[in-house]
Parts: C-alpha cells; structure tokens; sequence
C-alpha cells in the first residue's frame, strides 16, 4: 500500500472521527453526568437532518446556516423533556440505579416516537440534496468541501466545548458534578437546572451533527440507532463523563472504521464495534482511557 | 381459571380461521412477556435479548423443521436460545444497570450480522423456505401448551425458595451474596430458562412465515416483552398475561393499519407506563381494589 493511499485514508478517518466525536460528546454529556443512557441520541440527529433538509429544499436556506436554527430548537426541546421526563424523578429522590434504568426505558420510548414520527412526516424514502459536493485539494488529497467542512464544524464545536468547560464557571460547575455531586451541592451548584442544561446541550450537539450529516449522506429515518450505537462505544472507550476521551475515541474509531472497510471485502462493521464494545465492558468497564 | 383454561382448550373448534390466528398470536405474546418476566421482573436486570432468543427459536424452526417430526423443532429451538443465554449470562451478568440492557440491546443485531455473514459466506443464500408446516391447529395448541407451562412455571418459580432469592437480588445484590445465594448461578439458570421458553415460542411461530430471513432477529420483539410486561406490571403474575393481552390485540389490530401511529403510540405508552403507572395495570387494579374495600 502506498504512501498516499494511507494518508487518504488517514483523513478520511479523521472526517469520520470528527463527527462521531461531536456525536458521542453530546452522549456522555448526557451519561457522565445525570446517569441518562439516552438511546434516542441517534433519533435527534436523524430529526436535526430532516431539519435542515425541509429548511434547505423548501425555503432555500443555507444548509450550514440551519445549524443556527436547529441547535437552538433542540436546546429548547432538551429543557423541555427533562422538565417533562427526569425533573420528576430526580426530585423524588430515587436510588440512582432505578434512575438509570428507569431513563433508559424513557428513552426508549423517546426512540419509538421520534423514529415513527419522522417516518409519518416525511415517509422512509430516502432524502436528501447536494450542497458544496465539489471536490477540494485538503494536505495533498482530494475530498467532497462539504466532508471537510462537516468535520471541522464539528471539531470546532467540540473542542470549543472542552475550553468551554476547562476555562468558564458554568463549566466548571459541570466538572464539579460529574466528580461529586453532593460536595457540588455543598458549594451551591444548582444541581437541577446544570442537569437540565446539560441534557439540552447534549440534544443540541446530535441534532447539530444531524443536520451536517444531512450535507454528506441520504437520510432515512432509521438512521439513529447506528450513531447511537457508535456513540455508545465511543463514550465507553473514551470512558463515562472523560469529555476529551470522547473526542480521541471518536477519532480513533472513524479512523479504525475507515481502514477495516477499506480492507475487510465484506461490511464487518457491527460485528467489530460490538465486539469491541463487549471486550472493552467485561475487561475494562470504567472504559479504556476511564479513571 | 380452569375455566379459562377449558375455552382456550376448545376454541379452535368454533373460531374462524382468522380469529385463531390472532389467538396464536396473543398467546405467543403471553409466553414471551411471562417469560421475561421471569428474570427480568424480580431481579430488576432490563434484558433486551428477547428478540435474539426468539430469532434463534425461528431460525431453528426454519433449519430442522422438514428434517425432524413438529414437536421436536419447538424444544430444539428452546434448548438452541437457553444455551445461548447461558453463554450470554455468564458474560453479561456481571455488568448491572443500563450496561445489561445496552449489551442485550446489541445481541439481536449482532446475531442477525453474523447470520448474513454466516449465509453470505458459507451457504451462499439469505433466508430460507419453509416447508412441510404443521397444520394451524397444531400450532395453536403447541403455543397454547407452551403458554401454560410459562404460567405455572412462573407460579412455581415464586413460590419456590429460588424466587425469594431473585427478589433479594433485585432489592440488593450484595447482601443477598451474603446472605448465602449463589447469585451467579441462580442468575444464568433463571436467565437461561427464561430465554428457552421465548426461543421456543419462535420456533413454535417461525411456520406462521412460509418464508424466513435474518431479519426474523427482531429488536421491535425485545421491545414489545418489555412493554408488554411492564404495562401489565411485571412484579406479578398475572401483569405480564394482562399486558400481553391488551397489547396484543392491539398490535394485531392496529400495526397493519396504521403501522408508524401504533409504533409512535407504542412509545408514549412506554412513557406514560414509566412515569405514571410504575406497578402497571395490575398495580392499577390492585390500588383500586384496595381502595374501594376501605
């Protein structure tokens, strides 16, 4: 193999990596912190590309600009859910593992309805439109503009999370909780609305990569549950509530991914994250970069 | 009950042929929901595998069912799902909470991949024609035999010293360690027979298709035993048989019609179940009742 096909394929990993980066930071953000494994995390990044694809077809707005509209809209959405869905359990006090597992079936039901949802509004044909698919000369390889653009969005909103939470109060507020929540509570950390806060930002980042997934792939609305499952073994990887562990397992995996498709004849995909997904949980379960 | 018992018994006699087949069908449905019941309503551990174990009990059905006279495909299947929970038990067990329903979540499609790749590669075909069925009243009582022995079982297994002890594991793992259970083991053993009785009711349905392919490895099924159970209330005996039930008439009347509403109305039940109604219907009643007698 040359040279030059390995780089190709290095940055094609890494274009892959950047989004499930941002897709899995918005997971574990949800997961590190308030114990919600949400299932439905795919479901809002299939809804944040139908999103931008209605906007973009039916009223010619910029397929990058939606991004404006839809972050928001799912932050707005995110409040709204957890005021609906986990305000109520939490102040009831429950012991953390029924939360855990009571939120999972939540979500579960989230997934149902959002999935048929989607399939009622805009039936399960495929969707999609071309936005910026001219190739561009990126480090002496050739690549669609809008694969590159994608990922550097997306790096870009991860990494700007990362200072976000290294450098600011409210973010500092966030590594309090994750590290102890009580002692959190003791300092004056309003543990209810971080939560919530939290839960709609981690919305807004999948439905963010949705809707710069749509200006890369067709859509259908049973695009979810792979990114979920992805997701999940990035945060698993990178290890529960390590935000730039996310961000390094999801590069490592769109690369991992890229080069096994490239030499595997048949899609072995699946079968390889879950088995890594299984190894990792039984040798590991704190994850492979986790405390 | 024996009541009961003695109408499903004549049934197919004075029913149509399309009412039968809806009653096969709710039945199947009470053998999975009392099954995972079972495991999952005591210990509290959220197995999401019931789609992989009933896919396998197809699939069973689908490989040995010319080879082997009909009974025999229907135990096969069963012995076929509760070694793989067997082996899935004694690798999952250990982890609690949500990575349990996460590592069950991924077993159905894991398994319907390798199958593809399995076909793919080695037969050279995906899916398979299913010949020399039984007849449909065969069918009907086998599920109706295997519904009944889930229920007694189910009955038996609570009242027998190891249901005590799946409680305990479900209130606190540890102590019940202490307290001299051998978790580990009760844990597989109740995993495994409960993953037999959902296998063998795949098998015992697989003939309802003429015509079966990996995709028989059905998620949607995982998701129904669960909501079948818990709407019913899955710490007794008789939810899971009332979930089943009502879900079941209502998936075979609603889900060829109106496909994507019923799914949609499928979760918010789920929703409505989890936060308002934690006992599920038979708590319901069970307040009820013991309202109305005070």
């Amino acid at each position: 193999m040359s040279p030059s096909v390995v780089f190709d394929l290095l940055v094609a990993g890494l274009i892959t990596g950047g989004l499930y980066a941002l897709v899995a930071l918005g997971l574990n953000l949800q997961y590190g912190l308030m114990r919600v494994l949400n299932v439905a995390h795919g479901e809002f990044l299939m809804v944040g590309g139908y999103l931008t694809y209605t906007l973009h077809t039916a009223w010619g707005v910029n397929p990058l600009l939606t991004v404006l509209v839809t972050g928001p809209a799912a932050f707005a959405a995110g409040l709204g859910l957890h005021r609906l869905l986990y305000a109520r359990m939490l102040r009831a006090g429950e012991s953390p593992e029924h939360f855990a597992s009571q939120s999972l079936l939540l979500s579960f039901g989230l997934l149902f309805i959002l999935q048929n949802g989607a399939l009622l509004l805009w039936s399960s044909d495929l969707r999609g439109y071309s936005y910026l698919a001219e190739p561009l000369r990126f480090l002496g390889a050739v690549f669609p503009a809008n694969r590159l653009l994608a990922a550097a969005l997306a790096l870009l909103v991860s990494i700007g999370f990362y200072v976000f939470l290294r450098t600011t109060l409210a973010g500092t507020a966030i590594r309090a909780l994750m590290e102890d929540q009580e002692g959190a509570q003791l300092v004056g950390v309003d543990v209810r609305r971080v939560h919530a806060r939290c839960f709609a930002a981690g919305l807004a980042m999948a439905t963010v990569a949705g809707s710069l997934v749509s200006m890369l792939f067709e859509l259908t609305p049973f695009i979810g549950l792979p990114y979920t499952v992805t997701a999940l073994v990035v945060v698993i990887l990178g290890g529960l509530g390590n935000m730039l562990g996310s961000v390094l397992a999801g590069l490592l995996l769109g690369l991992v991914e890229t080069f096994s498709v490239q030499f595997a004849t048949f899609d072995l995909r699946v079968i390889v994250s879950y088995t890594v997904l299984t190894l990792v949980l039984l040798v590991r379960p704190s994850g492979l970069l986790g405390r | 009950m024996a009541l009961l018992g003695l109408a499903l018994l004549v049934a197919p006699a004075v029913l149509t042929p399309y009412q039968r087949a809806l009653g096969l069908a709710i039945l199947a449905d009470v053998v999975l929901a009392v099954a995972w019941a079972f495991f999952s309503g005591p210990t509290r551990y959220l197995s999401l595998a019931s789609g992989a174990f009933f896919g396998a009990g197809a699939y069973v059905t689908a490989v040995a069912g010319g080879a082997v006279p009909w009974p025999l495909p229907v135990l096969l299947g069963g012995a076929v799902a509760a070694g793989l929970a067997g082996i899935v038990g004694a690798l999952a067990l250990r982890l609690r909470g949500p990575y349990f329903a996460v590592f069950t979540f991924g077993l159905a499609e894991l398994a319907k991949h390798v199958l593809i790749w399995y076909e793919t590669r080695v037969t050279g075909t995906i899916g398979r024609i299913l010949l020399a069925q039984p007849a449909p009243v065969t069918l009907y009582y086998t599920v109706l035999a295997l519904a009944g022995l889930a229920v007694t079982t189910a009955v038996l297994l609570r009242r027998s010293p190891w249901g005590a002890a799946l409680v305990g594991i479900g209130g606190d793992e540890e102590r019940a360690e202490t307290l001299g259970v051998n978790t580990t083991a009760l844990k597989v053993a109740v995993f495994a027979l409960s993953a037999g009785f959902i296998g063998a009711a795949g098998a015992a349905m697989a003939p309802r298709w003429t015509y079966l392919d990996p995709n028989v490895f059905n998620p949607l099924v995982s998701f129904q035993a669960v909501i079948m159970a818990l709407l019913g209330g899955a710490s007794t005996i008789a939810g899971p048989v009332v979930g089943a039930v009502f879900l079941g008439l209502a998936s075979e009347i609603l889900l060829v019609k109106f496909r994507y509403a019923y799914m949609l109305g499928l979760g918010a039940v789920l929703l409505v179940v989890v936060l308002a109604l934690p006992e599920g219907l038979a708590g319901l009643w069970g307040r009820y009742r013991s309202r109305s007698s005070a």
